[in-house]
This record gives C-alpha cells, structure tokens and sequence, in this order.
C-alpha cells in the first residue's frame, strides 16, 4: 500500500517509514476521539468509539437495513450521476464552442438548494427513492465533469501532433489520448464523488422517506440520542472511506500513471481582435442565460408542476421587480445575501488554501496522509447536522463557526483534486531536482505547485457552489441569519417566490465567480503551465 | 428487541389480511374495489400519526372503499405542495402554515383539528425555570430564528418585552439546553422534553396554549377542488381518522405497539414512544372534542385561532375553517 503522496513518480524515498507507523497513527487518532468524547460527556454533543460500538453490536440489524436502503440509493445516484458527468464532458469535448453552455448549464443545475428541489422531487417521484438517488446523482455531476475536463485536456502537445502528423482527427485524439490521460482525474473524481454520493443519499431522506440511515439521523438528533448519531455518523464516514480506498486501489490496480506532462509552451497562435474576445463570453453569457430561462419555464410547464411552490422566471421578475412589495422583497433579498457571502467567501478561501496546503504538505511529509485523509474524508462525508453542534461549540455561533464550517466542505475536494495535480509532475523534471541534491520544498515550488496548478484551478471552481450550500446550510442550523434561514423559513410561510429569487440571485453569483476563476486560472496558467491551457 | 417485534407484525398483518397479501406480492386482489388515496403527513413516521396507523391495520378504511398511503414528511418535506399538486388528497399542516399558504395563492381549507392545543411550550431546567411568560426576562432562550413570530406573538400577549430575551439560534435538539449554552426552548411538548425525560433529565415546560397562544395544529388540510369533487373520498377519510383516533385514546399503550410493529426500520424506542403518545391525550382531546367528536373546531375556537394569527402577521378570515366533512362525519 502506498500512500498517494508516494506515487510521485520516481521519488523513492530513500528511508522507508517504519511499517508500524500507520498503525500506530490511527490508535491514536481513536484514543484522542476517546477521550474527546469522555472530556465532553454530559453534553450530549459527542460520543466516543466505545459507546459507539456498543450501540452498533446492539442495534446491527436495524442499522444493517438502513445503511442498505441508503447505500442502493448512493449507488445508483453515483451512477447517474457520474454516467451525465461523462456525457456532458464528452459533448463539451467533441463541441469545445458549446463547452462554455454546457459548464454553465451544468453550474446552475448543481447550484439548486435541496430547499427548492427536495418539494419538486418529491411531488414528481411520489413515494419511493427517486428523490434520494436523484440528490445523489446530483451531489456528484458536476465536480466529477470537472474534474474530467482537466483531464481530457492533460496530455503533452506533442501527442496532439502525432495525431495531426498522421492526419487523423478528433476522435482519434479522444480514444488514443484523451481517455488515457483523464483516467487517473477521473478516478480522483470518482473518490470525491463517493462521499457526497452517500451525503446527498442521505439528506435525500430529509424529504419524506421511509427509511434509511438519514431518517434514522433525525431521530437520533431529536432525540438526544448522542451514541446513535455518532454511530450513523461513522457508519457514514466508514463507507466513504471504503469507497474512496476502492477507487484508489482500482486507480493503482489499473497502473494509471498519468501521463507525464513536457513543460513545452503550446504552438503560438494567432490572437483574435480584443473586440472579439470581448464579445464572445458576453454573447456566450446571454446564451446561457436564454437557454436556462427555457429551460426553466418548459420544465416546470411540461411537467405541470403547481405556481404555487414551482415558481416561473416571469413570477420571480414580478416578486423582485413588479410586484406592490417588490422594493422590499429587494431589500429583504439583498441584505440576508450580503450576510451569506460575508460569511461564504472566507470560508471559500480558507477552504481553498487549506486544502492546498495540506496536499503540499502530505507530498514532502507522506506520513501526515495516514492522519490526514482519513479526517478530511470524513468531514465531508458526516452531514453538517451532525459536526455543526461540535463546531459551534469549539467556535461559538458567529462568523467564526460558519467560516469554519464552509472551509470543511471545501476543503476535502480541493485536497484530493491537488494531491492529483501533484502526481503529475514529470518524473524528468523531478530527476533534474534530484540531481543537483535539491530539498522537497525546493522541488515542490519549483516543480510540483505548478503542475498542481490546473488541478487546483478546478477545485476552486468546484468549491464555488460548494461554498454556497455550506453557508447557507450553517446558517439555517447554527446561526439563523442571511439566505439560508431565508429559504429554510419557506417550508413555514410557502414564501416560494423570496426562495426562487433567492436561487435565482446565488446561480448568477456562482456564474460570475467562476467566471471570474476562469479568467484567473488562464491568466495564471499560461505564465506557469501553459501546455495545459484550452486551445 | 427487533427480533421481538418482526413475529408480532407477521402476526399482526397476517391477522389483518391486507399487509398479508401484499407481502405475498397480490396486491390486486382487493386494490381492484378500493379507492387509492394518500394522506400526506407532516413529519416522520412515529406515534404522533398513531391513529392513522389504527385506521389503516385495523382495516377502517378498507371497509370504506379506500387504501389510503400515509407518505412520511421530513425536515425538507412541506406539506403544503403535494397537497396543492393533489397527489395528497388531505395533508396534515397547522393553522399558521396554511394560512401563510392561503396568503401565497394556495386554495386551502382546514377542515378538522387533531391538536387542540398547540404543542408550542418552553422547555427549561428546574434549577432555572421558565414557569410564566415573565419569567423569559433576562433569559437565553434557544430556538430557530423562523419561529420568532412565534415568541413574539407570546410576548404580546402576556405584556413581556420581547427585547428583554436573548434569542439563540440553535438546531432543532435539547442538547444546547443541557450544555447550558441557553437557559430555555422553544419546542414542542411531546418531542425534546421526553427525549430529556427518557435520558433522565427532569424538565419544565410552560404550554404557551395555557398562556393565550391559540393556534390549532395538526390540522387537516384539503383544497377547495377536492372539497368540491372529491367529497366523499375526503369524508372517508376522516371518518376513519376520526376511528383510529378514537381507538386511540382509549388504549394508548395499543397504539404504541402497533406503531411500532408497523415500522420496524424507523429506530423507535418504546418508551419514548409510549411518553409522547401519552403527552400527546391532553392536547388533542378535550371537553369539545368529549362532546362533539375527534377534530372539533367551533366559531369560539376559530376566533381565538384568528386573535393569535393576527400577532404572527397573518390576516384570515373564519372560511379558512370548513366544518362541513366533521359534520358528514359525525353526523352520519
């Protein structure tokens, strides 16, 4: 078993850890839980590995079906999910003109909260699991179609000529090049994609199911039930750490090294006029913009969904614009937002570096990811209901918490994007590091940060809507405040129209976000890793 | 324990005839006669829906002609929109949500009321207890912020500046109250204080209906369109509501097992169950329900209803009410 961080090609590190330390690390991760647990007993905030043992021997046939119910549901809406991920990603491949459309499109479905979607669903699907794998499903789309994006495009340019030299085309690119390169991203996609799978099967429940570990959640939330909800709570992590050590072993079963990347700047060509690169986003923009609107109005009108909580584009104009009350439902809009994205932002930026940092450091010190990924795993893969009272504990209910909270979502995706980003560097450039006895920090700034580059470019996209969901959610669990207590009052006052214009305003924040990463990530890259830039 | 509890449901649905068939995968031998409807309920399965679960094991609705689905809601389930889709034929809200519904454009009736008194109390500790409406002074009280109306409406009533109290928005869970991160919450009778009773944690709750707060819940809820052309449907219905519930009263402890027979998979433990079922008598019967029958509503209590609504910035009107399927019903 090597850890990711040793995968780095040919960096054989020349005194082996000693095969107990991993051993070692995890008893004492669950020793400090232990106690964590005896510190806060009383509380009802935490329980430790022992109680929850006991409660799972105690409770193993009711938490057997449950975990089934919620695991066939994960599944098949991982399925899905990554299924329309390849789908999207091959169409935006073979289409590059409709690329900017589809990542649009792509962005605003994945920015829906399960506030608005969850009704919809419910009343579409009726009964049963359709609302849970659809959740799943779309937990998963979007980060894995990214993911998949980086990769398509992550292979030398000199590959790319032999093609053209051969006078084959675009589909031969794809199946000789192109699959080959993406595998190792889309696998890193599919380990990111295991837990919010489970997380979004979960919270799927919320909806009115009829059973299944998120039902069970709940009960065991209301009902001070502190074992049974730290039992769900590792069951939880427990699986998605399984999947994610799955897939990786599938990953290094497979041998996919990723193809070594030739620092080689890309064949020069012709800039366009500024007039139209200008105007081409802009017009992209609009685009995008018409084709949700129909979307929009014809999904709601084909399937016949009722005014009254499936709002259309004209009623949130009317709600933010015509209506007698439209100034306030403004103001009230507006200022719960600036309360959000205060908090979102922070979040989004500390999770970003975070994650950054810790793949960083997981490559010059491997045995910090015997610690590490475990953690972060299952900080993404426990529902915030859970974690949220333990960190409004250790932060109190301010900015602090939220912030905290929205740098734990973020955090996990960004880690395993650039820890992949950091196995790509090219095992000729690390041998010239080598060679002149360089330190891992030197070779990491010099060499590796670089070709992590493209990697953390797309988890800074991915983590837009994540930042999102994450305040908004913390906000209707821990601090009352901004768009989320806003939509979560909805399910109280039926205000469905303050709820779409609320998901109306977070998608266009999202879109010029990433946008504006977008620009980010090319400036950036076409100074440190060009050969990786969309031509 | 559930290896208990699966011999007893075999019994119990094999006993009753149509779970029986179902689990033999024939479903169509009685389905062809009954009328499918489903009545859409407003949180988890549990005891707080027992009569329903009477109504449906002991086959009261079959024998009116219907098979009724009792679809579960949940923390991102409103009620409201099945309801208006008419995939619910009735949904079980609370006088506030329907009519804030009502105000949205959404054609709501309240046509019977399981909870007379609205379960709304504050929950303390003995050593700092919240007995009257004044005694919230000064006090942390942990609630979700949604539910400021709801306090405020309170403070009206009972002259207590509501400015006076530290409002902490807190999750849905009594554990903030223990921790000593507030001194009191705002929750329902029958759910955070028997968890804290069955973990050993001696409560004082104030019933905020004891204090003027008259808001009915558990209501029944239908849309006019049903009203008009499904009427029959919707008597059925609450005719055998109004049986399971009945059944209830009388044998709580019945209604308890067989809740927890019917649902093996929804973690529920006895005791907790069988407390709130018992918490739950007073506030849905009383000496209108003695004399008229299960779901009562008059223009007294409509008009309370009205006063309270008001405070939470709600304007209705009396035909919010329609007593009409109670009077089928009880009259028939």
């Amino acid at each position: 078993m090597t850890s990711p961080g040793l995968a780095v090609p040919r960096a054989a590190a020349p005194t082996r850890w000693p095969d107990f330390s991993r051993p070692l690390a995890i008893i004492g991760m669950v020793i400090g839980w232990e106690l964590l647990a005896r510190l806060l007993a009383g509380s009802y905030i935490l329980s430790g590995p022992i109680d929850i043992l006991a409660y799972l021997l105690g409770n193993a046939g009711l938490m057997t079906r449950a975990l089934l119910v919620t695991l066939e549901a994960a599944a098949w809406g991982f399925l899905w999910g990554n299924l329309a991920a390849c789908g999207l990603a091959l169409v935006a491949l073979l289409l590059p003109r409709l690329q900017p459309l589809i990542s649009g499109l792509a962005l605003i479905f994945f920015c829906l909260p399960l506030v608005a979607t969850g009704p919809i669903l419910r009343v579409l699907y009726g009964t049963g699991t359709g609302p849970q794998v659809t959740l799943a499903a779309l937990a998963v789309y979007y980060t894995t179609y990214l993911c998949l994006l980086v990769g398509l495009r992550a292979a030398p340019a000199s590959w790319f000529d032999l093609v053209r030299t051969y006078g084959r085309g675009r589909m031969t690119e794809l199946l000789r090049i192109r699959i080959f390169a993406t595998l190792p991203y889309f696998l890193a996609g599919l380990q990111i994609a295991a837990p919010a799978a489970f997380l979004g099967a979960m919270v799927g429940e919320f909806t009115g199911a009829e059973r299944g570990m998120g039902v069970l959640a709940i009960r065991a939330m209301r009902g001070l039930d502190v074992d049974a909800t730290w039992a769900l709570a590792s069951v939880a992590a427990a699986v998605s750490m399984l999947a994610y050590g799955a897939l990786g072993w599938i990953g290094r079963r497979l041998g996919s090294v990723p193809p070594a990347l030739l620092m080689a700047p890309p064949p020069a060509s012709g800039r366009s006029p500024l007039g139209l690169r200008l105007a081409l986003p802009l017009a992209m923009g609009l685009l995008t913009l018409g084709v949700v609107v129909l979307l929009w109005q014809g999904s709601m009108d084909g399937l016949g969904l009722n005014r009254f909580f499936a709002k259309r584009p004209g009623d949130v104009f009317a709600f933010l614009f015509t209506d007698a009350q439209a100034a306030a439902n403004r103001a009230t809009l507006l200022s719960a937002f600036g309360a959000t994205i205060s908090l979102a932002l922070p979040g989004y930026l500390l999770g970003l570096m975070l994650g950054a940092a810790m793949a960083c450091a997981i490559v010059i010190a491997p045995a910090l990811s015997t610690t590490m990924l475990p953690i972060a795993i299952a900080l993404r893969s426990v529902p915030i209901i859970t974690t949220a009272p333990l960190i409004t504990l250790a932060l109190g209910r301010g900015a602090a918490g939220t912030i905290t909270i929205v740098a734990v979502m973020i955090f996990f995706p960004t880690l395993v994007a650039c820890l992949e980003g950091l196995r790509r560097t090219p095992g000729q450039v690390i041998d010239v590091f080598e060679s002149y006895a360089a330190s891992p920090l030197r070779r990491l700034t010099g060499a590796q940060i670089p070709a992590m580059l493209p990697a953390f470019f797309a988890s800074a996209r991915m983590a837009i809507p994540a930042a999102f969901l994450a305040a908004t959610t913390a906000e209707w669990l821990a601090t009352g405040g901004g768009i989320g207590s806003l939509m979560a009052m909805t399910a109280s006052t039926s205000a469905y129209g303050m709820l779409w214009s609320a998901i109306v305003l977070l998608a266009l924040t999202a879109s010029l976000l990433y946008l504006l990463a977008g620009q980010l990530e090319h400036l950036v890259l076409s100074r440190f890793a060009s050969e990786q830039l969309v031509k | 324990m559930t290896s208990l509890l699966l011999p007893r449901r075999t019994f119990l649905s094999g006993g009753l005839g149509a779970l029986g068939v179902m689990a033999l995968g024939l479903p169509a031998l009685r389905a062809q006669t009954l009328t499918p409807v489903a009545l859409q309920l407003s949180w988890l399965h549990s005891v707080q829906f027992a009569g329903s679960y009477i109504a449906r094991e002991k086959g009261y609705w079959r024998d009116l002609g219907l098979e009724v689905a009792l679809n579960p809601g949940g923390p991102n389930a409103p009620v409201e929109p099945p309801v208006v889709s008419g995939q619910a034929l009735v949904g079980i809200s609370a006088a506030d949500y329907t009519a804030a519904a009502v105000e949205q454009g959404a054609p709501f009736k309240i046509i019977a009321v399981a909870m007379q008194k609205n379960p709304f109390v504050i929950a303390s500790l003995p050593a700092n207890p919240v007995n009257t409406p004044a005694d919230l002074v000064g006090k942390r009280i942990g609630m979700a912020l949604a539910n400021t109306p709801v306090l405020q409406a309170l403070c009206t009533i009972n002259g207590v500046d509501i400015n006076a109290i530290e409002i902490v928005p807190t999750q849905y869970d009594a554990a903030p109250l223990l921790a000593n991160q507030v001194d009191c919450l705002l929750c329902w009778e029958t759910d955070l204080p028997v968890a804290m009773a069955i973990q050993g944690v001696e409560s004082v709750t104030m019933l905020m209906a004891d204090h003027g707060y008259a808001v009915h819940s558990q209501t029944y809820i239908a849309t006019d369109d049903s009203l008009a052309n499904r009427r029959d449907q919707i008597v059925a219905l609450m005719k055998g509501e109004v049986m399971g519930w009945n059944d209830y009263k009388a044998d709580t402890a019945a209604a308890t097992d067989l809740t927890l027979a019917a649902f093996p998979d929804q973690g529920l433990d006895r005791a907790t169950q069988l407390m709130q079922a018992e918490r739950q008598v007073p506030l849905m019967f009383s000496d209108l329900t003695d004399a008229n029958g299960f779901g009562w509503f008059t223009e007294e209590t409509v008009a309370q209803n009205i006063e309270t609504l008001a405070l939470l910035g709600r304007t209705v009107t009396p035909e919010l009410w329609d007593r009409s399927i109670l009077e089928a019903v009880h009259g028939g």
